[in-house]
C-alpha cells in the first residue's frame, strides 16, 4: 500500500449562493480501501462524491486522487470511474458497447476494447448478455453492466452512488456480497456512498458519517457503532437507536453521579467533563434485565414486546415519561405488563456534553 | 363477488345471463363500428371526392349522378399538370426549401435545446422566455420587417431568402429542450466520465435518446414549410423559385376554372407529405427511454 492516499479532501466546501451543502470536509482515503459516506438524505454525500468526480464544481478547498491536485482537471481525466444510483446505462448501446464505451473513448484500439469487455463481462457473467439492450435485462443484470463499465477501465478509485439503493431486499444482500467480492478482486478504492447503515457497516472498511453538510464521525464500523462520536451519530448507527437519557453530572458526597430520570453513580466515568448538563447513552443490546441485586439497578414495568426471530425488542417504562429500549435473547421470558429490575452496566455507557459531543467513550 | 353470485345461479338462468352479456357486448361494438365508420367517412370523403375530380374529364366532373368510379379513368389532368405548367419545378423548390429547413432546423433546434437544457450558462432564463414571448408574435406582424430585412441583404427573390427566416422560429428549440430536460443527468455525467466533450455528449448520447422528438419535430418543420404560401409569395417574384403552394394558387388565376386539373395538383401535392409521414412514422419506434434507469 502506497503512503500517498488514494483520495484526500483538505478543507472541502460547496455553497450554491448563499446556502451551504458542504463544509470543512478534511478526509484522507488510503489506496484500496473500502469507504461509506454514510448519511441521512441530503446530507450532501452525493454531492461530495459528485465533488470527487469532477462533476459539480469545488467552492472552496483542495482535492487529491493519486497525490495530483484535481481541482481543475476534467472528470474523465481524474482516473475515477462512477457507479451511478441510476444505472445510468446508455440505452440506445447494447452491453457489449456500453461497457466498452469508456475504453473506446480513450481511444483503445478495437481488439483491445473487444477484450477487455469479453473479460470484464465473463467475471461479472454477462457473457450471454452482451449483445442484449439495457431494457432486455433484469435490475441485477444491469447493476453488473454499470459495474462492468466502471471496472473495465481500471481505475484509481471506483465512486459508487447508492448502487443498490432500488434493487429488492432479496437482490440487494447478493449484489452486497458480489461488491465486496469485486472490490477483493480488483483492490482498488472505493467510496460508497448509501443511506442504509447496514450497507455501511457490512461493506466498509471504515465509515464516514456526515450531517448537514458536515463530518461526524469517521471510523471503523466497530468505532462508529460502540463509540459515536455525538448524540446524531449515536441515534443515527444502530437499530433499535441507543437509548439517550438527557440529565445533568452532579457531584456529591458519594462521587460524582449522573441525576436524570433516574440517579447513576458515574464511578469514574467522565472525569474530564465538568458539572452540568450532559447526556447518558447505552445500546439497546448492553441493557440488561436483571435480578434487583444488580449494581444500577432501575425497575421499570414492560410496555411492549416484539419478538423479532432470535431476539425480542422491549420498551420499558421507568415513569416520568423516560422508557428505555432494550435488546434481549428471545428464550428471556418477558410478557408486556412485567415490572422488571433494568441493569445498565458501567462498562457500555457513552457520556454527552451539553452539546452533544461524546466525552467517554463506552466499549 | 358477483363471480359467487353467478355460480350459486341455477345453470338455465347463468345461460340466459350469459347470453345477454354477449348480446350487449356486440351490440356496443357494434355502435362503436358505427360511429368510427362516420368518422372515417367524414375524413376520408373529401380526399377521394378530388382524388376523383383530378381522374375526370371537365364534363364528367359535374355529370350527375357523379360516377363513383370513373373508368377508364381520365388522365389528361395529370398530364397537363406534369408537362404544361411548372408543377415539377415548384415541387422541386418545395422540396428542396422544406428539406433544408427541416435538416437545418432539426441540427439548431436541438443544439439550441440541449445549451437551454443542460448547459449552466448566465442568463439562460431571459433567453427562454425571449423564446416564449416570440412565439406569440404573429407571423403578420413580421411580414415588413422581414422583407425589408431580407431586401436589404439582397436575398428577394433567392432560396435563401426562403430558407433562412424560418430558422429562426423558436418552437422548434423549445420542444427539444423540453425533450432534452426528460433526460436524466446521471447519463450525461456519465458520459462526461467516460470522456465525451459537451458536443460529444449531445451528438453520441442525447440525438439518439430523442429520436421520437426529432421526428416530431421534423415533421411539424416539414408540413409547415411544405404549406407556407404568405412568405413564399412575398420573398420571390421569378416563377423558378416559385413553390407549390404559390405556383398551384397561380393556376388558379392564370388557368381558369380548371377543376379537373386543380385537383390533380391537390392529389400530387399530397404525395411527398404522405412519403414523409410513411417513412418517419417506422422512426417512432426508435429505442426509447427503456432500461437507462431503475425502474
Amino acid at each position: 500500500m502506497s503512503a500517498i492516499p488514494a483520495i484526500e479532501l483538505i478543507d472541502v466546501g460547496k455553497h450554491y449562493g448563499a446556502v451551504s451543502v458542504l463544509s470543512g470536509i478534511n478526509l484522507s482515503i488510503a489506496e484500496g480501501e473500502f469507504m461509506a459516506l454514510l448519511g441521512p438524505s441530503g446530507c450532501g454525500k452525493s454531492t461530495l462524491l459528485k465533488l470527487i468526480a469532477g462533476l459539480e464544481e469545488l467552492s472552496e478547498g483542495e482535492i487529491y486522487v493519486g497525490g495530483r491536485l484535481a481541482n481543475y482537471l476534467k472528470p474523465s481525466d481524474r482516473d475515477v470511474a462512477m457507479v451511478f444510483q441510476n444505472y445510468a446505462l446508455y440505452p440506445h448501446m447494447t452491453v457489449r458497447e456500453n461497457i466498452g464505451f469508456p475504453l473506446k473513448m480513450s481511444g483503445l484500439a478495437k481488439d483491445a476494447v473487444r477484450g477487455k469487455v469479453e473479460d470484464a463481462a465473463s467475471f461479472l457473467q454477462l457473457g450471454a448478455q452482451l449483445d442484449r439492450f439495457p431494457d432486455e435485462l433484469s435490475g441485477g443484470q444491469r447493476q453488473r453492466v454499470a459495474l462492468g463499465r466502471a471496472v473495465v477501465r481500471q481505475p484509481l478509485a471506483f465512486l459508487m452512488d447508492e448502487p443498490l439503493s432500488n434493487l429488492d431486499a432479496l437482490l440487494r444482500v447478493e449484489m452486497r456480497t458480489e461488491l465486496v467480492r469485486l472490490h477483493k478482486r480488483v483492490g482498488r478504492t472505493t467510496i460508497y456512498v448509501t443511506h442504509d447503515q447496514v450497507e455501511a457497516m457490512t461493506m466498509a472498511n471504515r465509515i464516514v458519517l456526515m450531517h448537514k453538510g458536515v463530518i461526524q464521525q469517521v471510523g471503523t464500523p466497530a468505532e462508529v457503532y460502540s463509540r459515536p462520536a455525538n448524540t446524531f451519530v449515536a441515534t443515527f448507527v444502530g437499530s433499535p437507536t441507543m437509548n439517550l437519557f438527557k440529565g445533568r453530572i452532579e457531584s456529591g458526597g458519594n462521587g460524582r453521579k449522573f441525576v436524570g430520570p433516574f440517579e447513576l453513580p458515574l464511578n469514574g466515568m467522565g472525569t474530564k467533563l465538568a458539572d452540568g448538563p450532559a447526556t447518558l447513552g447505552i445500546r439497546p443490546e448492553k441493557v440488561q434485565i436483571a435480578g434487583a441485586d444488580t449494581s444500577h439497578a432501575l425497575t421499570g414495568t414492560v410496555e411492549l414486546v416484539e419478538r423479532v426471530g432470535a431476539d425480542s425488542f422491549i420498551v420499558a417504562q421507568l415513569g416520568g415519561g423516560t422508557s428505555v429500549n432494550a435488546r434481549v435473547d428471545a428464550a428471556t421470558e418477558i410478557k408486556e405488563g412485567d415490572l422488571v429490575a433494568i441493569t445498565l452496566p458501567a462498562g457500555a455507557l457513552c457520556l454527552f456534553d451539553a452539546e452533544g459531543i461524546a466525552v467517554e467513550e463506552g466499549t | 363477488m358477483a363471480v359467487e353470485t353467478a355460480a350459486r345461479l341455477p345453470p338455465a338462468i347463468a345461460a340466459d345471463h350469459a347470453r345477454a352479456r354477449r348480446a350487449r357486448r356486440r351490440r356496443n361494438e357494434l355502435l362503436r363500428h358505427l360511429a368510427l365508420a362516420a368518422i372515417t367517412f367524414v375524413l376520408v370523403a373529401p380526399f377521394y371526392y378530388v382524388f376523383l375530380a383530378s381522374l375526370k374529364n371537365a364534363t364528367e366532373i359535374f355529370s350527375y349522378p357523379p360516377k363513383l368510379l370513373p373508368f377508364p379513368p381520365y388522365l389528361g389532368n395529370y398530364e397537363k399538370l406534369l408537362f404544361h405548367t411548372g408543377f415539377l419545378r415548384w415541387m422541386f423548390n418545395t422540396l428542396f426549401v422544406a428539406g433544408s429547413v427541416t435538416t437545418l432546423k432539426i441540427f439548431l433546434d436541438s443544439m439550441a435545446g440541449y445549451a437551454l437544457a443542460k448547459v449552466d450558462m448566465t442568463g439562460k432564463k431571459v433567453v427562454f422566455m425571449a423564446m416564449l414571448i416570440l412565439l406569440m408574435v404573429p407571423i403578420g406582424a413580421l411580414i415588413v420587417p422581414l422583407w425589408s430585412l431580407m431586401s436589404s441583404i439582397g436575398l428577394i427573390d433567392t432560396y435563401a431568402a426562403l430558407i433562412l427566416p424560418p430558422l429562426a422560429n423558436p418552437l422548434g428549440a423549445i420542444l427539444m429542450r423540453q425533450f432534452i430536460l426528460g433526460l436524466p443527468k446521471d447519463l450525461d455525467n456519465a458520459a462526461r466520465l467516460d470522456g465525451l466533450s459537451e458536443f460529444g455528449i449531445y451528438w453520441r448520447i442525447v440525438l439518439p435518446l430523442i429520436k421520437p422528438g426529432l421526428v416530431v419535430l421534423a415533421v411539424i418543420i416539414f408540413t409547415d414549410q411544405f404549406m407556407s404560401f404568405i412568405w413564399p409569395l412575398i420573398a420571390t417574384t421569378s416563377d423558378d423559385l416559385q413553390v407549390l403552394t404559390v405556383g398551384v394558387a397561380a393556376l388558379r388565376a392564370h388557368g381558369g376554372a380548371n377543376y379537373g386539373l386543380w385537383s390533380a395538383s391537390a392529389v400530387m401535392s399530397l404525395i411527398p407529405v404522405g412519403v414523409f409521414f410513411f417513412v418517419l412514422q417506422r422512426q417512432f419506434l426508435a429505442r426509447s427511454l427503456a432500461g437507462a434507469l431503475k425502474q
